[in-house]
């Protein structure tokens, strides 16, 4: 589904990438991990396309097609969806007219017919279930007044309802009580399928008892150093970062 | 100067035209307009805005003709009645001034320069008498046709709310025809005690037009006045406010929204004076600005001495959408009063990046995400009319105007 190949990111002149290399196919789950400042955030940034980053050298092939090409709108319709760490306030904007505004723009850009009112709400309110929030939340301006928790599971609700082929988790789980943090990785499971595929940027290992990675990479100082199956993160929780970067020097 | 020669052809021959007795309190107006002239940058409320621009024009005095329209219950063109409300104490100002409706002060000498102007030509307007208590919404449109290439019009009303009485009134401007307008218009309301007023004004979106607007309201105890205005920049356009709370419990809430863009200029200037004591003002006014365009917010608030337990509030935000518009905003409280309450602020800046960039990582394209930012943006605004069907045909229309990002 997506191939990154040397990937190389700089801000404001500062190196964050240096040299990423990653593969995800349809259907896997792949967890990103890395001590603060490590540059996992720059990645998920980078590949939603946030303009801020510049990327210097290497290559994103995503479907078939050159992801850098493309604005961060495209992106979106053609199926990328960032959960942010810090859901954006937008005082003044309706969650559901902004939801459904979102969801036309990606149909149209599909060619598909837009979706009314009516069928709209169906899909909200079946959708909204699954994370257990309150209906009077789509009424109000998005994210305004929402506590920590509900913004995150707003993120997740809209990407239930927007249904990305790949999506990008940008921790997730920070801030989110224990309950919370299981209504969340519920959605996000509820909706794997074969056709898509998930990239889980995480401090923690907590978050991946819930949401089981196919593949744990874990990032230092912007490249892979060491990349293995679940059992990673256990080990990385069991010996700290400082020991398995000394195990990967070695 | 070209326009003055011509404003003072025409206005000899509206003179000789006219036989009423009025015809002494027109040229008292003249002459002050005359002596005075047009006012230059050089005073203070002209600073950024230079109104001599229209002097180089020779602007031709508008005439009525027919128009029709069911959406309004009043419809003037060009300054004159063409339809009128059956069920309503109303008429042409000069009737109203012979039959007594009307006090004859209102024609007199006045301190502006384009109130003067509008004196001198006031050989119609509409005046409207709401009586007692009774409870109104009254629909006007106010109608720029222009026939000729280059005409000025002085559009007039005059609007006395009696005591107790609720009103809305919708005042729209349009503009037919493509022509030069310079438009001098002035809309003046007396609230009676404990009268309730609502005033929508929101003007057309015409290119070719000079438009100078004075809205004077004069407010005895315990009456609101609540002023939406919806204006958009022309080439030159100049809003004036002037609000007298002149008895105790008066209260005035002025919401405004401005848009400009390309190289046009827009300048409000409010002027809220606090005559007597317990009486609030509310002030919230919002611009959108791009291209090469300028704008101006001037908001006074006068306390005099005997104003105390004023509470005043202020506010002025502006949205550039572009690094060439300029904003010059600038709060100017003056008081005399020391038990009072006056808050005043005011903000420029951009549309949130990290909102764009949300919004935009959603698929929505930068253009409708700027648009999406910029409804919320005017919506705390619009959201203050009162009256649902027009709230919304409003939020529509604005929603239309809003000017490109750039």
């Amino acid at each position: 589904m997506i191939k990154i190949e040397n990937l190389h990111v700089e801000v404001e002149g500062n190196k964050i990438l240096k040299g990423v290399n990653l593969e995800v196919k349809a259907g896997e789950t792949h967890a990103i991990m890395g001590p603060n400042g490590s540059g996992k955030s720059t990645l998920a940034q980078v590949l939603a396309g946030h303009e801020d980053y510049e990327v210097t050298k290497g290559n994103v092939d995503y479907l078939g097609k050159n992801l850098l090409d493309m604005d961060v709108d495209e992106r979106a319709c053609e199926g990328i969806f960032l959960a942010f760490q810090y859901p954006v306030e937008l005082p003044g904007v309706n969650n559901t007219y902004f939801l459904r505004s979102a969801l036309n723009a990606q149909r149209k850009h599909r060619g598909e017919k837009e979706i009314d009112a009516m069928e709209f709400m169906d899909l909200i309110s079946d959708r909204i279930k699954l994370l257990n929030l309150k209906d009077s939340l789509l009424k109000r301006p998005v994210n305004e007044g929402f506590s920590g928790g509900e913004k995150k599971r707003n993120e997740i609700f809209q990407m239930a309802v927007l249904e990305p082929k790949l999506a990008l988790l940008d921790e997730t789980d920070s801030g989110l009580d224990i309950d919370a943090l299981r209504v969340v990785a519920n959605g996000v499971n509820s909706m794997k399928n074969n056709e898509n595929a998930t990239i889980v940027v995480t401090h923690y290992q907590r978050l991946l008892n819930y949401i089981i990675p196919d593949f744990v990479h874990i990032l230092v100082d912007g490249r892979i150093i060491s990349s293995g199956d679940k059992n990673l993160a256990l080990e990385l929780e069991e010996k700290g970062y400082d020991k398995i970067i000394e195990d990967a020097k070695a | 100067m070209k326009a003055i020669e011509r404003f003072a052809a025409d206005f000899d021959s509206i003179m000789k035209l006219s036989d009423d007795n009025l015809n002494n309190l027109r040229k008292e107006s003249f002459e002050e307009f005359r002596k005075k002239g047009l006012p230059t940058r050089k005073e203070e409320y002209w600073k950024y805005s230079d109104p001599s621009i229209i002097s180089k024009i020779e602007l031709e005095l508008g005439t009525s003709s027919e128009y029709k329209d069911d959406n309004y219950d009043i419809i003037l063109v060009n300054g004159n009645i063409v339809k009128k409300l059956k069920d309503c104490k109303m008429g042409n100002i000069p009737d109203g001034i012979k039959e007594g409706e009307l006090s004859e002060s209102i024609l007199g000498k006045k301190e502006k320069p384009f109130l003067n102007l509008n004196n001198a030509f006031t050989t119609s307007g509409l005046y409207l008498i709401l009586e007692e208590n009774s409870k109104q919404t009254i629909k006007i449109l106010n109608l720029v046709n222009n026939e000729k290439s280059l005409q000025a019009v002085h559009p007039r009303m005059e609007i006395i709310a009696n005591s107790n009485s609720d009103s809305l009134i919708l005042e729209e401007f349009r503009i037919v025809g493509n022509g030069t307008n310079f438009i001098n218009s002035v809309t003046e309301f007396i609230l009676k005690d404990g009268a309730n007023m609502e005033h929508i004004i929101v003007d057309d979106f015409a290119e070719e037009t000079y438009h100078v607007a004075n809205v004077c309201a004069k407010q005895n105890k315990n009456s609101h006045f609540t002023s939406h205005n919806f204006s958009v920049g022309k080439k030159f356009a100049r809003r004036d406010f002037n609000i007298e709370l002149d008895e105790s419990g008066a209260n005035c809430n002025l919401f405004g929204l401005y848009f400009v863009d390309k190289e046009n200029h827009i300048d409000h200037h409010t002027t809220i004076e606090h005559k007597d004591s317990h009486c609030n003002s509310n002030e919230n006014y919002k611009g959108i600005l791009s291209g090469k365009s300028t704008g101006v917010f001037n908001g006074r608030i006068h306390v005099h001495p005997n104003a105390q337990k004023t509470d005043a509030i202020q506010n002025n935000k502006n949205l550039l959408l572009s690094d060439d518009s300029i904003i010059h905003t600038k709060p100017e409280l003056e008081i005399y009063a020391d038990d009072v309450k006056c808050t005043h602020g005011a903000t420029v800046g951009q549309l949130d990046e990290k909102a764009l960039f949300y919004l935009r990582s959603r698929g929505l394209s930068q253009k409708k995400s700027q648009k999406l930012l910029m409804r919320a943006y005017v919506g705390e605004i619009i959201d203050e009319i009162s009256n649902e069907k027009l709230r919304n045909e409003l939020m529509e229309m604005i929603l239309d105007r809003l000017p490109e990002g750039g």
